[in-house]
């Protein structure tokens, strides 16, 4: 049975609407901003949510009262009879039955929403509680002592129908990340069968909050009580994996997560020539990269990279050259210099000798603008493209990385999602994209760079090919209008005032916007394509480790000296290695050398690491004792005739 | 300890296809001559140390008599100079791509006190001389595995000795050699670093040299012309380094060239005549080289042929390159200007650009042959339009 609280009202002044409607309550009414009621008439049920709340007496104005008591605040407690108080409260209206006609709200009783109604008002009938239901859980609508789920249609979630979520809210305050590590939980737990496999691929470009996402995190007897309703297992993701490039050293990781204990699951990410070239625009800016020089890397990438170039291919260069790392681009530009000098030209095929110097400057550049990350050798190590794995969480750590090199990482990414996608080779159906900074990556003004089109064309094209954009912004008002107008479904945390005022919000009421600058931690405001009206919920912890917990708990290592660094690692890939060994093999051996054997044994990944890295390292080579023999010679007969 | 240090031998090298009273090839019988000399002056010089950095042969499968050769003068160096250790590498005109092939340097090990790395690398001790020699043969720089270069701490005096093109040579071409770095080598570690390849004496630094090839030849045989041929003898005591010059090379000349624009034949002729004539000693039996700048085909057609030809017989090989002049395009397809019909794109194209493939084609026939089929696909266009 569900709870009356109240009765619709209209006069002239403040009529019905067939969108909003008015309705009093009783002072105990349990009732407030967001609350879901049911208004029941004769001929139609109306569903509606709180949006702004108005309190009054008989009293005509504030004069009369102030003259009654005789200006003495204290007169009030002796006053023979307290004014009788009204609750009025003003509700935007989510759904009507039957919908037609469109009529506005009759008077009626007003009942608060039980579960059965939240689930008719907010239209998750359709795709909640029916044969091959879509309902992801996102959290619980609290009003009243209810407790409503509220799900998310996987449909317009995740693609086709509509895709992407916008997460918008200020920073610290547990909203942004904590509800995406929730909702993937949500999404891993409740995917639809039919719709397939999915991953997730997480940015983390700041502290270390993504970080401990494979390790138990504190949760209170509310949020297990939440998870239970919610039926999303209260434990950590099981198959969870770390790229992180290295730092300039090129033998420690740039990486909060380096506690020993946790090393398992950490791989570097180390990308060369063949990787970076498709994506130089990222780390050129745009005055580097004019037509001219855009068209020379179009030239290297399409008939130099990774092909025979040279005189016996028919090219207009002196020596034979096969790129595959910065070191041979190099030679192929000294080749193609030196072919301009010796013939007295100032042009190479079409391209101007200026234009070829300019842009190999600024490709070799790229290597030391992104050291760590962008390497000179081709022992490259990458994620698992093609391998991905189902309900996988793939965390790529660039927090301490250059902005540049920041870029360069989530283009590459993305667009080899993507291209994996759409290739149906990626190893899994959807992919879900956790990019926080949207104000860095997307905004609405300034210059067009490949980042943001790139995040335009997820928004845009991403749910036909299963690539959802979880995107997390601080302001959402200054990310571009297509990447968060493109989002099926948007969350807000709590708000700055500043940001409210904005025009974007021009469609919240004030009491709406006020609940929304105040809101604690764990609510939020949500928006679906199946909500017509925004909606209030409460979610629980992630039952993940907090990164500043896991940061206590698993102190990062400090830096390694390198011969330490290099037996740790193989130790990690190998548990069977003995330290000492590889100290042993590797002493007054040059750095470089044993830097590129243990990246290629990192990439083999073989059985037996220590072999593999043996066998990569640079053959020594034992000294042979030669004692001169004394024979005799014999000399044979001379050829040439004495000649 | 006293070492000589050469390269670059080429035995069996072929030119010019003239043949002396044996039936042998010139240039291979004078690339035999300066060997002996070589080896002779080696012999005197009686080293510790004898190094040859590589390309022993010119190629991978040499005649026999130039392998016989080889061994004869190898073994009476051996009778002559008894105490000198010899080390050979291979180089990248006697190492065989495929292994099975097999090496004909291994004949070398054969005789006393003479080493050999053809395929892997080595490195040689020698306790009396407290010498170490990392031998890196060609093959051995492009091993999947590659060689640590690092000197034996154990020697007073490191050698590295390596066949190679190195990055400061700034060589348009490494002809199939390995890139040697200085970041790999650093030369600064070694006692002396020997290498082969280069055929021109080139220091590199104070203890990294290339002593060039014994006799002239290159591809490029005029880039060695008027270039001193012989090998380096290093005293490693006091680093003293001597260039022994070989005597008995053949001369290779490349004369000043001749600007020939707007001059006659006659006049040609004389000065073709008298450059050759200045040649100290005359041009009998030499290589000589003669260019001609800016002489039209039928300017070189009147040239006096017959006397050319006598030079040609006097010289072992006289080259004339005469060379007729640039043409200087003053209007190309993309020069500003007005744009062709599509009709006289077409003939412009099949009358200039065009090049037949066969010499029985015949252009105009082609050209007026497109001119008819352009005019038939407007006319049918103008129909169909009028439809």
């Amino acid at each position: 049975m569900t709870q009356l609280i109240g009765r619709v009202v209209a006069t002239e002044r403040k009529p019905n609407t067939t969108h909003e409607f008015h309705f009093w309550t009783s002072l105990a009414a349990q009732i407030g901003i967001g609350s879901i009621v049911r208004v029941v008439a004769e001929a139609q049920t109306v569903y509606g949510v709180v949006v702004e709340g108005f309190s009054y007496t008989d009293l005509m104005s504030p004069l009369h009262d102030y003259i009654g008591a005789d200006a003495d605040p204290e007169a009030e407690a002796h006053a023979p009879s307290a004014r009788p108080e009204i609750r009025l409260y003003s509700a935007a209206v989510l759904r009507r039955e039957p919908e037609e006609p469109v009529q506005p709200v009759p008077m009626g009783a007003v009942h608060l929403a039980d579960d059965s109604d939240v689930v008719v008002g907010l239209r998750m009938d359709s795709y909640v509680g029916v044969e091959n239901e879509t309902g992801i859980p996102l959290g619980l609508y609290t009003s009243g002592g209810l407790e409503a789920r509220v799900y998310l249609d996987a449909d317009f979630l995740l693609g086709p129908e509509a895709a992407h979520l916008n997460i918008t809210g200020v920073s610290g305050l547990a909203t942004k990340t904590s509800l995406v590590e929730f909702l993937l939980a949500s999404v891993f737990e409740h995917m639809p069968e039919n719709k397939g496999s999915v991953a997730a691929v997480c940015f983390n470009v700041k502290g270390s909050d993504l970080l401990f996402l494979d390790q138990p995190g504190e949760l209170d007897e509310s949020d297990l009580h939440m998870y239970g309703l919610l039926k999303v297992p209260a434990e950590p993701f099981d198959n969870v994996r770390y790229f992180a490039p290295y730092r300039a050293d090129g033998w420690n990781l740039n990486t909060l997560r380096t506690h020993a204990e946790l090393m398992s699951n950490v791989r570097p990410l180390r990308w060369g020539l063949k990787e970076v070239l498709q994506f130089s625009e990222v780390l050129l800016t745009r005055d580097d990269l004019d037509a001219k020089a855009d068209a020379l890397v179009d030239f290297i990438r399409d008939r130099v990279l990774d092909q025979r170039f040279g005189p016996d291919s028919g090219h207009a260069v002196m020596r034979n050259h096969l790129v595959r790392t910065f070191r041979d681009l190099e030679d192929w530009f000294d080749d193609v210099l030196a072919c301009c000098e010796q013939s007295g030209s100032d042009r190479w095929m079409t391209h101007h000798t200026a234009t070829v110097r300019k842009v190999r400057n600024r490709l070799n550049g790229i290597v030391s603008r992104a050291h760590g990350l962008v390497v000179n050798d081709d022992a490259v190590s990458d994620l698992p493209w093609g391998d991905f794995e189902d309900r996988a969480v793939y965390v790529v750590d660039v927090a301490n990385v250059e902005p540049e090199a920041q870029d360069l990482v989530f283009a590459r990414v993305v667009s080899k999602l993507r291209e994996g996608l759409e290739s149906g080779t990626l190893g899994v159906k959807h992919v879900i994209v956790f990019a926080d900074e949207l104000n860095k990556y997307a905004p609405s003004d300034g210059p067009e760079t490949y980042v943001r089109k790139m995040l335009l064309d997820i928004s845009e094209r991403g749910r036909y090919l299963g690539l959802v954009l979880f995107g997390a912004q601080q302001f959402r008002s200054q990310v571009h209008r297509r990447v968060v107008g493109n989002c099926g479904s948007a969350i807000y945390g709590r708000m700055d005032m500043d940001e409210l005022a904005t025009p974007g919000y021009s469609v919240l009421s004030p009491a709406t916007k006020t609940k929304l600058a105040s809101l604690p931690k764990g609510d939020l405001m949500v928006r679906h394509p199946h909500f017509t009206q925004p909606v209030f919920i409460r979610f629980p912890k992630p039952a993940v480790m907090r990164g500043r917990d896991g940061i206590e708990l698993f102190a990062p290592r400090q830096e390694l000296p390198f011969e330490d660094a290099i037996a740790q690692g193989l130790k990690r890939l190998d548990d069977r290695v003995p330290l000492n060994e590889v100290k042993d093999l590797i002493a007054g051996r040059d750095r470089a050398e044993v830097l590129q054997a243990f990246h290629h044994t990192e990439r083999g990944q073989p059985d037996d690491a220590l072999a593999f890295f043996r066998s990569r390292l640079k053959k020594k080579i034992a000294s042979e004792v030669v004692e001169t023999p004394r024979r005799p010679v014999a000399v044979p007969e001379d050829p040439y005739a004495g000649d | 300890m006293r070492l000589v240090h050469t390269a670059d031998l080429h035995l069996g090298y072929r030119a010019y296809h003239r043949t002396n009273a044996y039936g042998i090839n010139i240039r291979e019988a004078d690339v035999a001559r300066v060997f002996r000399e070589l080896l002779e002056k080696t012999a005197k010089i009686a080293p510790d140390l004898l190094l040859i950095a590589g390309d022993i042969f010119h190629t991978v499968r040499p005649s026999n008599a130039a392998i016989a050769d080889a061994f004869r003068q190898f073994s009476r160096f051996r009778e002559k100079a008894p105490d000198t250790a010899v080390v050979i590498i291979a180089g990248n005109h006697d190492s065989p791509r495929a292994a099975e092939t097999g090496n004909i340097l291994r004949l070398f090990a054969e005789i006393p006190g003479f080493q050999v790395a053809h395929q892997e690398p080595k490195r040689l001790r020698f306790p009396a001389l407290d010498t170490a020699v990392l031998c890196l043969p060609h093959n051995s720089l492009f091993a999947e595995r590659q060689p640590a270069i690092e000197p034996d701490p154990d020697a007073g005096i490191n050698i590295l000795m390596a066949h190679g093109a190195h990055e400061d040579l700034k060589l348009i071409s490494h002809f199939g050699a390995a890139l040697l770095r200085s970041s790999d080598i650093k030369p600064a570690e070694w006692s002396y670093v020997a290498l082969g390849h280069y055929h021109l004496y080139e220091s590199l630094a104070p203890n990294m040299i290339y002593p060039g090839a014994i006799e002239r030849t290159s591809m490029d045989v005029w880039s060695e012309a008027g270039r001193p041929k012989g090998f380096v003898e290093l005293e490693t005591e006091d680093g003293k380094m001597t260039f022994h010059e070989l005597e008995g090379t053949r001369p290779v000349i490349d004369l000043k060239p001749i600007a020939g624009r707007d001059l006659p034949p006659r006049e040609l002729n004389s000065l073709i005549e008298s450059a050759l004539e200045g040649v100290s000693g005359g041009i009998d039996e030499k290589i000589i080289r003669l260019r001609v700048f800016d002489v039209p085909r039928d300017v070189y057609r009147e040239l006096d042929h017959r006397k050319i030809r006598e030079y040609r017989n006097q010289a072992l090989h006289f080259n004339l390159d005469a060379r007729p002049p640039q043409v200087t395009r003053l209007s190309g397809s993309g020069a500003p200007g007005r744009r062709l019909t599509l009709r006289e794109e077409l003939t412009e194209f099949l009358k200039h650009r065009w090049k037949p493939d066969s010499r029985q084609v015949d252009r105009e026939a082609l050209i007026e042959l497109g001119r008819r089929y352009l005019q038939e696909a407007e006319e049918a266009e103008a129909l169909e339009d009028r439809e």
